[in-house]
């Protein structure tokens, strides 16, 4: 189907309940229903035309139209759309069905906008605090437009701790973080574990919150979102910086030139050989596999080097603007690049040769952290661990962006479902993006590397972009605003959805698969944990209160 | 007497010298395989030294009981390197018995249970339910070697023990002895607590598991301890099933002998650097198989093959 077809569909289902519909370019498509059949039409599109949920979002238009909107995002992998199912919500007593029982997938966005909105999810299945930090007050809504992004609000309680749930009974409570060394980042997992078996898990994470959000909406403009956008994560940062210039650019249809595609596409390539290297090198460190580790981090390192040459930084490229990059890809770093991924491709095959005849490391990882189809329908898993799992989405070929729908490349699949099997499709990933960069480098052309845009940004645009990170999916939605930059700017990022699968992958296994399984999915932590504004307080025991720490710091 | 006390001493002075060599040893080899430079061989020396010398802070449920086990810990490492013979003949090792040191190496290992429970953490707490159920077969089999060696030699005196005698069965072939030198080869790395059966300490998934809690000299004593086990448990191995030449005059024979640790020590270190770490029900079923394998070699021998 295309979407004309999908809304017709719809029509013929709900008649005039469909407000409005937009069909807009690059196969995106915006649908505007009465609230009161968003669960029905959700259900209808999930289960009957069965797309993909990508997010759900919340956004306060009280000063447009008083009221508040919430779109539900999905994707048809199949027939290469992205739809964004919205709704307006009252702007006094806000509150929207909630679609958990169909969706469980939304627990965690739907929970998201409750937080930080006060938009109330009727229904939810597991309404609990989730993005705010645990003095935060009630009633105190940071995301919504009246919040200055500079306050700290009346009443935040230091004292006040999070309240978790009762471990079922015979199991022994386990803490998993928030800081543990296979952690790179904070986060709880309170495990229940009866002897050596995980029964069950409660996780209390966004313990990194920094606004960006939130500061995009405020404070940055256009063309600073993107070097703000990067530094949502460490590992994957270029895949932000693209997915919002992109957004925007879908959002009010700037055309970058050819160019500056294909250095898009080199550099986030770049970026999953050595995101996808690392890995492979910390799978075998968890394991207890050093010496694998160790060789994973030297083939590695050429690759941070021609990044440094090409855009000055190992990591963080500050490669986009809105409408082109920044850096250019001279004859000399295209031969050098090509001699750089040549002497990785021949190193890696060792590295894969040595894996795979290892079978110590197969029987650790084996049977670990199963995440079937269904597991990936359901909680919306996404990238390496839907793709091990059988599931063949994969953004770069579903909804192309950049240069991808001008080279060549398979989208790697197994059926493993487990540790196994994420280890399979990430090694030979490598491989896929060795040829992409090859095709790239051969088939980039002469030109402009920024579009020129003379006209001021049209306020009120819905933009969507998906971008596959090593990770899976990352998806960012912007809606054009005032001022020079973003009314709202979501982003939801490969992790925000992997984590969640988490508990179903470690239930009933052994504790020492726990790490194994959980950095199956490349956890990243600040990604999902990108928004907000205060939080000083984890665990049970603090050393320095929030005033002993600002009197520490002496921050102003 | 006299010289077999001094012998004893000289055991003990030369492995508290030698052990953090040995580790040094093993840290740069693994950081060669690795393809990395690796700290100074005499890193293990310089770190000992900097925790002895660091405050000694009692965290945990009981401090004095992890005092006492992380000082019986070392101490009965150093007992039995005084039994042993290393090198300089037989040493005390005529006045003692094998069910001593099995008892004593056995003690060293509930020091490490004891040093857990008092910390009391959850993860030293996991830890030393791993260990414990790794001791279980482990323990077995290593009694089974020496028993298997005192059948054919006809005592249980540990110089008699050690001295390749388990070879002398009264059969045409020392089937048993070949079937537990085997064993106890593909065991060795959990006697060495190493990869990838270090999985009592676990540092990715337990953080070093019984030891979590310790810091300071009480943390140098367990680590020296470690060090002196692997020390010994090679003198076993050597004494047991490739005595020949530690006998010779010194300096040839002590020489031989710490070439044979060596050599030793290398395939341990190998071993670690191309393994993954197993898991706990792995590794048991592991162990379980090389016990039952290790009891057929004693009935094996109870009738003289």
């Amino acid at each position: 189907m295309n979407e004309g077809e999908i809304i017709k569909y719809l029509r013929n289902r709900f008649g005039n309940k469909i407000r409005r519909t937009d069909i807009c370019r690059d196969r995106r498509f915006y649908i505007n229903v009465d609230s009161d059949c968003l669960k029905d039409v959700c259900k209808v599109i999930f289960r009957d035309l069965d797309a993909r949920f990508i997010t759900s979002i919340g956004v306060d238009e009280r000063q447009y139209n008083g009221g508040f909107l919430v779109a539900h995002n999905f994707a048809f992998d199949s027939w290469k759309l992205l739809c964004s199912l919205q709704t307006n919500v009252d702007g006094d007593s806000p509150s929207v069905q909630s679609i958990t029982d169909i969706v469980p997938a939304s627990n965690w966005a739907e929970r998201e906008f409750r937080d930080l909105l006060g938009i109330e999810p009727v229904g939810h299945i597991y309404p609990k605090r989730l993005v705010l930090p645990d003095g935060w007050p009630d009633g105190v809504y940071p995301l919504r437009k009246d919040f200055p992004y500079d306050s700290v609000p009346e009443g935040f309680d230091e004292n006040r701790s999070f309240k978790f749930d009762d471990a079922p009974p015979g199991c022994v409570v386990v803490p998993f973080g928030p800081f543990h060394p296979t952690l790179d980042e904070p986060a709880h997992f309170r495990l229940y574990v009866e002897g050596e078996m995980v029964r069950g898990c409660e996780y209390r994470g966004f313990m990194a919150h920094r606004g960006i959000e939130k500061l995009g909406e405020s404070v940055l403009t256009y063309n600073e979102i993107p070097m703000a956008a990067e530094r949502i994560c460490g590992i994957c940062g270029c895949v932000h910086n693209v997915a919002y210039a992109q957004a925007v650019e879908n959002a009010v249809g700037i055309m970058p030139p050819p160019r500056s595609e294909y250095i898009r596409t080199i550099m986030l390539e770049l970026e999953r050989l050595h995101s996808h290297l690392l890995w492979v090198g910390l799978a075998c460190h968890i394991s207890g596999f050093d010496t694998l580790f160790m060789h994973c981090f030297r083939i590695r390192e050429p690759v941070m080097w021609i990044a440094e040459k090409i855009s000055g930084n190992r990591k963080t490229y500050a490669l986009c603007l809105i409408g082109g990059v920044r850096w250019d890809i001279t004859e000399e770093l295209n031969q050098e690049l090509r001699e750089v991924i040549g002497k990785l491709e021949t190193s890696w095959r060792e590295v894969v040769k040595a894996v795979e005849k290892d079978s110590n490391l197969q029987k650790r990882t084996r049977g670990v952290g199963i995440a079937d189809k269904k597991l990936v329908k359901e909680s919306a898993l996404l990238g390496p661990v839907a793709r091990a799992a059988g599931v063949p989405i994969d953004s770069r070929r579903d909804h192309p962006y950049a240069a991808y729908n001008r080279v060549e490349f398979d989208v790697v699949v197994s059926d493993f479902c487990d540790v196994w099997g994420r280890l399979i499709v990430r090694m030979y990933e490598v491989f896929e993006s060795i040829k992409i960069i090859r095709q790239c480098l051969q088939k980039i052309e002469p030109g402009s590397i920024q579009a020129t845009i003379t006209d001021e940004i049209p306020v009120g645009r819905f933009g969507m972009s998906s971008v596959e990170a090593p990770r899976g999916e990352c998806h960012h939605f912007v809606i054009t605003g005032e001022n020079n930059r973003p009314r709202r700017w979501r982003v939801r990022a490969p992790t925000y959805q992997n984590l969640q699968g988490v508990p179903t992958m470690i239930k009933d296994q052994q504790l020492a698969d726990m790490t194994l399984a959980l950095a199956s999915i490349d956890p990243c932590f600040s990604c999902t944990d990108r928004l907000e504004t205060v939080d000083i307080k984890t665990g049970k025991v603090r050393v320095y209160s929030a005033k002993e720490l600002e009197t520490l710091f002496l921050w102003r | 007497m006299m010289i077999k006390i001094l012998s004893a001493l000289t055991n003990v002075v030369i492995v508290l010298a030698v052990a953090p060599l040995i580790e040094g040893i093993m840290r740069k080899i693994t950081a060669r395989i690795q393809s990395r430079q690796g700290p100074p061989i005499l890193q293990p020396y310089y770190d000992l030294m900097k925790l002895l010398i660091k405050e000694d802070i009692e965290s945990g449920e009981s401090p004095s009981m992890q005092r006492f086990s992380a000082i019986m810990a070392f101490a009965s490492a150093l007992t039995v390197v005084a039994l042993l013979p290393l090198g300089f003949g037989y040493g005390l090792s005529s006045h003692t018995d094998i069910i001593l040191t099995i008892y004593l190496l056995t003690f060293c290992g509930v020091c490490t249970l004891i040093a857990g429970l008092a910390a009391g953490s959850t993860y030293s707490l996991v830890g030393i339910s791993r260990e414990m159920m790794l001791m279980i077969p482990l323990e077995p089999i290593l009694a089974v070697a020496l028993i298997i060696a005192a059948t054919n030699s006809g005592s249980f005196k540990l110089d008699a023990v050690l001295n390749g005698s388990i070879y002398n069965s009264p059969g045409i072939f020392p089937i048993s002895s070949i079937i537990i030198l085997v064993i106890i080869l593909a065991s060795f790395q959990a006697y060495a607590q190493r990869v990838p059966f270090d999985i009592s300490e676990a540092e990715t998934e337990i953080m070093d598991g019984p030891l979590v809690e310790y810091s300071g000299p009480k943390l140098a004593l367990f680590k020296y301890s470690r060090m002196i086990r692997l020390v010994i448990y090679c003198a076993l191995f050597i004494g047991l099933f490739v005595p020949w030449g530690s006998n010779l005059m010194f300096p040839f024979g002590f020489l031989i002998f710490w070439f044979k640790v060596l050599l030793l020590v290398l395939l341990v270190t190998v071993v670690a650097a191309t393994h993954a770490r197993y898991r706990i029900d792995q590794a048991i079923n592991y162990f379980a198989i090389m016990l039952l394998v290790s009891f057929f070699a004693l009935a094996l021998a109870s009738i003289g093959l």
